[in-house]
Order: C-alpha cells, then structure tokens, then sequence
C-alpha cells in the first residue's frame, strides 16, 4: 500500500514537472489526459463554425444560427499600434460578431467522451469591440462566454441532453455591468423541414440568463479599444453526475452551488457527445471579437 | 507539418442587394485566396461585377483588382483568386435596386 502510494506521488510529481518544464504548457493547470490542446499557430485546431441544423433549405435555419460566420487566426491587427500578437506566438483565434446590436458569433469545437469523469476547460482569452471610434468603447461588448454540449451514452437510463452555459456580462444596453451569468433554460425544440430528423433550439437567446451568485468581476479591459490583456478562464465540470464542479477567472473562484445547467430530453444521435462552445455577443451597431491564444481540455482518466 | 489550408463560410444564404460585401476575412498567415461565390436561388435583374477587395484595417476598403461576374443563373458560381493581399479580405458587389442574388460565399485559404 505505502509502496502504490509512494509510486502514485511520484508519478504525479513528474508529471507536474514535465508540464511545468514545457513553456507551452506550462500556464495551463491540466488534468491527468490532456484530451486537446490547442495553440492557434498551429491552425484552427478543430473550431468550426456553429452552423445551425437545415432540412432541404438554407432558410429552415433559425435566424440565431443564420448569423453565424468563421472563426479565423489573427494576430489582433490594431490601425494605430499593428499586430498585438497572442501570449506565445504572433495568432490567436478570432470569433468576430457582425455590427449589429445583439448581434453573435460561435466557434465549436466537436468530440465524444470515453470516461465519465471530471474534465477542465482551460482557455486565456481577451475581448474587445472593433476600433471604429477614438473612444474607450469599454460597454460595446455585450458579452463573451463558453458552454458545453454534452449528452449522456446510449444506454444510459434517462437519458439528457446536458448543456452547461457561461457568459460573462460586460454591458447591457449600454451599462457596464461586469458578472458571470448562467442558463437554465433554452428556447422551445422546433422541427426542422417535414421529416421527423431534425430539431432546433435557440439555446443562445438574449432571455433566461441568470446571474451566479457572487459573479460580479473587474477584468482587465486597458485604456483604449486597441491595448489587450489576455484572461485566463478554468471550469470544471463531472460528466459522471452532469454537474459543474469550478469556475475560476484570474484570481477569482466562484461558488458554483446554485449553477445550474440546460437539460433536455437526449436527442436521436448525439450520444456521448463532448462538444465546447466559445461565443461573443455584442451590444452595439458595432462588431465584437473574442480573441483566444490557447485552449486546453483536460480530463481525469 | 503540412502547411495550413481552411476552408471558411464567409456568407451563407445571405440576399444580397443593394452595396453588398462579406463580414471581413484575417488571412495574413495564407499565400494565396480562392473566393467562391455561389448562387443559391435565381439571381433578380441584372448581375454587377463582384470584387475583391483588401483593407489596412478591416474597416476602410480599397478593391484589390481582382473581379468576377456574378453568377447570372442559380447554383452558377464566381470565382476569384488573389496572392498579395497583406491581412484583411473581402468580397463585395453593388446591386442595381431591382437585382439581387442570395448567395454562398467561401473563402479558401493556404499557407
């Protein structure tokens, strides 16, 4: 016993130190299996565009989802002061809103799980509306945030759809309002085209989002439109119990005993699905960007 | 590594009238752009010549040059190809007020 003990410390004493030797790694905090990790010099990384479900016409879309545009790597060109760059390389990726109030933008990332156990969602992010004007424009991002679409196996007994949803709240309507927000409720499931395969929901409304108790939060937003910070952003989540375990945000941690996630019944073909959602809204006739310099997905397995 | 190539949906089922152009494209990491432009319902009235055009900062826009018909008939496509193109890119066309085209436009991007 003591000498499994002994092996196990070790073990995870030089895993820690392999991560932390490894500059690219080394500032993200994973779990055991690192199950992506993704360093936007590298390309894309598997984030795709959300394009919403069709039957026969473009136009059964819901117009949520219509909007929606590609991801792209950028080196966060700035007109008056040129490339900004990302944490470890000259890209990051770009998920860019049209100029339009309410207007969003959804990158998606597509897995299944193999393990029911915890995973980490690891990402260091930054935000910022498009520098049309000579003005703090601190309030024309409405919000950025992730959720994650997951459903059970298919032979699980009762069976969800389970959708875990974040966003932070930097403005509404012109308020700057700082807090983390979460979602237990989702539009209603329509019917997508005649054929009884396909349904759509508009999980990403503007209603229903509610505040996390204690979630209110100062990032760091810098002086003009063009200076950016990069964020860091861990939530953890079980998908043994479908339960959020942590969010962290820089040097906050917050309670998430009253978070709750979106559950529907499980859906014909999504079974064991792990898909993550990184999205921005924005909250005036003006485009926002999500910038993102690396992501890393982790599990306990 | 193999080089990075991607193919993105710039526009997709969008109507176009009026001054029509994509949401813009960062590609500064590509050597070279193929643009498609597809029609995805009969286009209306007469067709304009769409352009590339290339930006210092995705907000001010000059045409690069290159061009291409719009397609005149449904699922009829444009093609356009560009090499130097510094960062930003996009597709823009201007309509007659009695024409329009819905449209697919993708961006196909190398290294």
């Amino acid at each position: 016993m003591t000498s499994n003990v002994q092996t196990n410390d070790l073990a995870e004493a030089m895993r820690l130190a392999l991560l932390r030797a490894d500059p690219k790694l080394s500032r993200f905090d994973p779990l055991p299996r690192i199950i992506s990790h993704d360093s936007f010099s590298t390309g894309h990384c598997g984030w795709s565009q959300l394009v919403g479900n069709y039957e026969n016409d473009l136009d059964t879309m819901l117009p949520g989802y219509a909007q929606h545009t590609s991801a792209m790597l950028s080196t966060l060109p700035h007109w008056d002061a040129g490339s900004h760059g990302g944490m470890g390389s000259s890209y990051a990726l770009k998920i860019a809103t049209r100029p339009r109030k309410g207007a969003q933008n959804v990158a998606i990332k597509r897995h299944t799980f193999r393990h029911r156990g915890k995973i980490r969602f690891e990402v260091y992010f930054t935000f910022k509306p498009e520098a049309t004007e000579l003005k703090l424009s601190e309030t024309d991002v409405r919000s950025v945030g992730f959720l994650f679409d997951l459903q059970s196996g298919d032979k699980d007994a009762d069976g969800q759809r389970v959708m875990p949803h974040l966003r932070f709240l930097n403005a509404l309507d012109g308020q700057h309002v700082q807090k983390w927000q979460f979602k237990r409720r989702t539009t209603e499931l329509k019917p997508i085209g005649d054929s009884d395969k396909t349904l759509s929901h508009y999980h990403l409304s503007p209603e229903d989002w509610e505040d996390l108790p204690g979630g209110a939060q100062r990032l760091c937003y810098n002086e003009i439109p063009t200076k950016i910070n990069w964020t860091y952003l861990a939530f953890d989540f079980d998908l043994d119990e479908m339960k959020a375990l942590s969010l962290r945000c820089n040097d906050r941690t917050f309670d998430m005993s009253d978070f709750e996630s979106i559950r529907i019944p499980a859906m014909k073909n999504l079974w064991c699905m792990l898909n993550f959602c990184l999205f921005a809204e924005t909250d005036a006739d003006k485009r926002a960007f999500l910038y993102v310099d690396s992501v890393c997905i982790s599990g306990d397995f | 590594m193999l080089p990075e190539n991607i193919t993105l949906v710039v526009g997709r089922n969008e109507r176009w009238s009026g001054a029509a152009a994509t949401e813009p494209v960062e590609a500064g990491w590509a050597r070279e752009a193929v643009i498609f432009v597809r029609a995805l319902k009969a286009p209306k009235g007469e067709q304009p010549v769409a352009r590339v055009e290339i930006s210092p900062d995705g907000m001010r826009w000059v045409a690069e040059g290159t061009q291409a018909p719009m397609p005149s008939l449904k699922d009829g496509v444009a093609v356009m190809r560009v090499k130097h193109f510094g960062n930003w890119l996009r597709v823009a066309a201007d309509y007659r007020p009695d024409s329009e085209c819905t449209v697919l436009v993708t961006v196909h991007l190398k290294a």
